[in-house]
Parts: structure tokens; C-alpha cells; sequence
């Protein structure tokens, strides 16, 4: 809008007032009525942005919603480990392996904790083959610590959980491996009962006990006295960036932490099994 | 009776420095810049930005969700209407709303001994005890309060919506 039109838009608002029709607005009524009208813009204004912002921020949250809910339709992929090896529930944990292994690792993960997936996928299949060939025993110990991380929360205790139903039913190192081999990432929508008991499902897990166990959520209390039991034991804590704490994943034979930045760690435990 | 010349040289005139016009203009881009970048490395990355948000441990589970959601698109927006110079001290004054937030929620992280990076622009969530940056990021937030405030003060600028709308209409003294 050029002045001169702004002008001649003061001027009627002027002549309107019948307070002199000077673009100047030296009349008061002419300041008055610019101001009206000022005012009337201003509100206009004022509600457009209201209603950019409020169009922003639901169609935002509807956006991704619907984007973190993409995986709610989808199957958790079934990953075989080939292993027949006993798998026995013990409390909150699970112990897998022959009972002629000598050597027993615990580990402690979270099915949603990227530094357990990474482990999993470096050393999922070496472990395997250790506990083939009875050379070692594995303790699992899923724990629920990051509960809060998947949105919504829950997935830790739920995935833990089911874990423990599975191995109720003797299905458990598949059960662990697919959920490892499709990890939701930390702060997405992780995967639901329904979806834990389609896996358990596809792993010929049908019982009514393993759904119900899920829904209910049968171990919940298990996984959380467990976890609380963790953070908390001593010769569990490691140095993380200067402060003593517990994370996951970790791994102890005994008492004595294993350090798993060594490549060698499986073969080193083994053996030290094989000298006791 | 007296057509005027446009806008400048009416407020030449009138002895109001155009100069201003043009630094508020920079600033309004500024932060228009601001809030479309950050806003837009959160949108990229939903899952980082409901860590990052969660990682302050002032809200409930649902309603970290929401915020997540919700906060990157509210950002964009604030930087569209900015961009275009629509209801500048408005929006000027909403995004220093939004800032003071921020920076009352990094301090809050800071007073309480957290680790945590503020996700501000993307990233977020833990960090190792020594690697937290609350006086840079606090200060940084200011700066950005700085641009915010002097819009609401004086919100005329040019090449902006505002103007063309009309703002002559408006008291300006």
C-alpha cells in the first residue's frame, strides 16, 4: 500500500469524525480514528497469529503422533537363534546355558538401551556359540531403567517382562534376540503388549498364560526390585565420565566387572573358566 | 490538501530515524533465523527432541510427549510470522515468553546439579558431568531475549507484512 493511498484512507477516517481531513492528523479526531482503526488491525493481526501458532502446534502434535505411531501396524521380525540350550527363570533373571559350562556371565540390559543393542549385534552371535558348546552359562538380567525413555513409557518393564514369560515357556533366547534385532530407538513409540505377544505368538508362544502374563504385566514388580537392586550393589558400578554409577549394559563374572572394550572379553572368560 | 510520499520520507520528515527501521529489521530476521533453525533440527529428529525434553525432569511422562510434539512446530511457526514481519510484537513477545522458558529451564537444570545438554538446537538429553555448557547456553538464550525484547519495544521494521498492512494507522508518537 503506497502512502498516498494511506493518505486518503486517513482522510475518510478524518472526514468520518468531522474533525478536518488533514493526513498529517493534526485534528485530534483524526488521531482518534486512526487509532480505532489501528486497533481494529491490530486485533486482526493479533488473532491471525494466534490461529498460525495454534494451527502449528496441534497439527504438529497430531503430525508426530501419527508419525511415531507408524510402527504400531508393523510385526516385531522373528529371529531365530538355533540354539538348544536350557533356559531357566530365576526371579527377574534368566539363566541360559549347560550346566557342564564353568563359567557363568551375568548381564545386565534394557531392551531399549542402544549400548545393549550394539552389544547384542557385536556379540549376540559369539555368545551364542559359546553357550552351543557348553562353555559358558549367560545370566540375564533385563532390567527396566530406562522406563521412561520410550514414548509412551513402559516398554523397558513391558519388554522385560514378556522376556521372563518367554522364558517361562522356553522361548527365551529367541525371544531376547528379536527383540535386540528390532530395538526402538530412545524416545520412540516402543513396541506394545499386543505387538510382545504377536512375537511370542510367532515363536509358538500361545498360551492364554503368556498373553494374560503380558497384559497384566506379571514380572513387573520382579524387573523394578530388581533393577532397584542393581543400581545399588557395589561391585555393579562403573566410572562413567568421572561419576561411580550403574548403566547398561554391563557384564560381571562373580564380582568383577567385565570389560567389554576388550574384543578378547568372551574368549578371556571362557578360558578363565576352562583354568578354574 | 496534501498527498504525502511514501512511508520513508514521511517519517524523515517527521524526525523518526529510518536507521532503526533497518536494525529492527536485521533483528527481526535474525530471530526468525533462530527459531526456523532450531525448530527445524527438533522436527527432524522427534525421537532426540522428547530425550531432550525429558532429560530437564520438570514434567510428567504425558506431558513431555506433548511438549516434544508440540514445541518444534511452535518454534517454525513463531519464525514464519517472523519472517514475514506479521504481528511482530506479538510474536516478539511470544518468542521471549518461549525464551524465558528456556532459560528458566536450563537454569532449573543447572541449580539442581542435572547433565544434560539443553537440545536447543537438536541434540539434548545426558551429557557427562563436565560436558554440560548452562552459562553459554543461558547467556546465548539471552542474547536471543535481546533480539525478542527490542521488537516488542519497537516493532516497526520494513519489508515486512506489518507495514504493508498498514501500520501508518497506529499510534507511534
Amino acid at each position: 500500500m503506497g502512502g498516498a493511498e494511506r493518505s486518503a484512507r486517513k482522510r475518510r477516517q478524518g472526514a468520518q469524525t468531522g474533525a478536518g481531513a488533514r493526513p498529517t492528523g493534526s485534528g485530534k479526531g483524526a488521531v482518534a480514528a486512526a487509532r480505532k482503526s489501528g486497533v481494529d488491525r491490530k486485533t486482526a493481526i493479533g488473532i491471525v497469529v494466534v490461529l498460525v501458532i495454534a494451527v502449528a502446534v496441534v497439527g504438529g502434535v497430531i503430525f508426530t503422533r501419527s508419525q511415531k505411531d507408524d510402527t504400531s501396524g508393523q510385526a516385531i521380525a522373528v529371529k531365530n537363534t538355533g540354539v538348544e540350550v536350557p533356559a531357566v527363570r530365576d526371579g527377574a533373571a534368566v539363566l541360559v546355558g549347560k550346566d557342564a559350562a564353568k563359567v557363568t556371565v551375568d548381564v545386565y540390559e534394557d531392551f531399549l538401551c542402544p549400548a545393549c543393542g550394539s552389544f547384542e549385534s557385536a556379540y549376540g552371535a559369539s555368545v551364542e556359540e559359546k553357550l552351543a558348546a557348553g562353555e559358558i552359562k549367560v545370566r540375564f538380567h533385563m532390567l527396566n531403567m530406562l522406563n521412561d525413555r520410550s514414548d509412551p513409557a513402559g516398554y523397558s518393564t513391558d519388554s522385560a517382562n514378556a522376556a521372563l514369560l518367554a522364558a517361562d515357556e522356553g522361548k527365551f533366547l529367541a525371544f531376547h534376540k528379536s527383540l535386540f534385532g528390532s530395538q526402538p530407538e530412545e524416545g520412540a513409540r516402543g513396541w506394545s503388549k499386543d505387538q510382545l505377544i504377536a512375537l511370542g505368538k510367532s515363536l509358538g508362544l500361545t498360551s492364554q498364560t503368556f498373553a494374560d502374563g503380558i497384559r497384566s504385566g506379571k514380572y513387573d514388580k520382579d524387573v523394578s526390585d530388581a533393577f532397584q537392586k542393581v543400581r545399588t550393589t557395589d561391585y555393579l558400578q562403573q566410572e562413567y565420565n568421572g561419576q561411580k554409577s550403574f548403566g547398561t549394559p554391563t557384564l560381571a563374572i562373580g564380582t568383577k566387572i567385565v570389560d567389554t572394550s576388550d574384543p578378547k572379553w568372551l574368549d578371556n572368560a571362557v578360558a578363565a573358566g576352562a583354568g578354574s | 490538501m496534501v498527498v504525502t510520499e511514501p512511508a520513508v520520507a514521511e517519517r524523515v520528515r517527521s524526525g523518526e530515524p529510518v536507521v532503526l527501521d533497518v536494525i529492527g529489521t536485521v533483528l527481526r530476521l535474525g530471530l526468525a533465523a533462530v527459531w526456523l533453525v532450531s525448530g527445524w533440527l527438533k522436527v527432524r529428529d522427534p525421537n532426540q527432541t522428547f530425550i531432550a525434553v525429558q532429560a530437564y525432569d520438570v514434567l510428567p511422562g504425558g506431558v513431555v510427549s506433548v511438549v516434544a510434539a508440540a514445541m518444534p512446530f511452535l518454534e517454525l511457526a513463531l519464525g514464519v510470522l517472523l519472517v514475514l514481519g506479521l504481528g511482530t510484537r506479538l510474536t516478539a513477545v511470544l518468542s521471549g515468553v518461549v525464551l524465558l522458558a528456556f532459560i528458566a529451564a536450563v537454569a532449573q537444570s543447572w541449580a539442581r546439579g542435572l547433565s544434560i545438554d539443553c537440545g536447543c538446537f537438536g541434540g539434548g538429553g545426558q551429557v557427562a558431568a563436565g560436558d554440560t555448557r548452562y552459562p553459554e547456553e543461558i547467556a546465548r538464550d539471552i542474547g536471543f531475549l535481546v533480539l525478542a525484547v527490542w521488537l516488542v519495544v519497537r516493532p516497526r521494521t520494513r519489508f515486512s507484512l506489518d507495514a504493508r498492512l498498514g501500520r501508518a494507522a497506529e499510534p507511534v508518537g
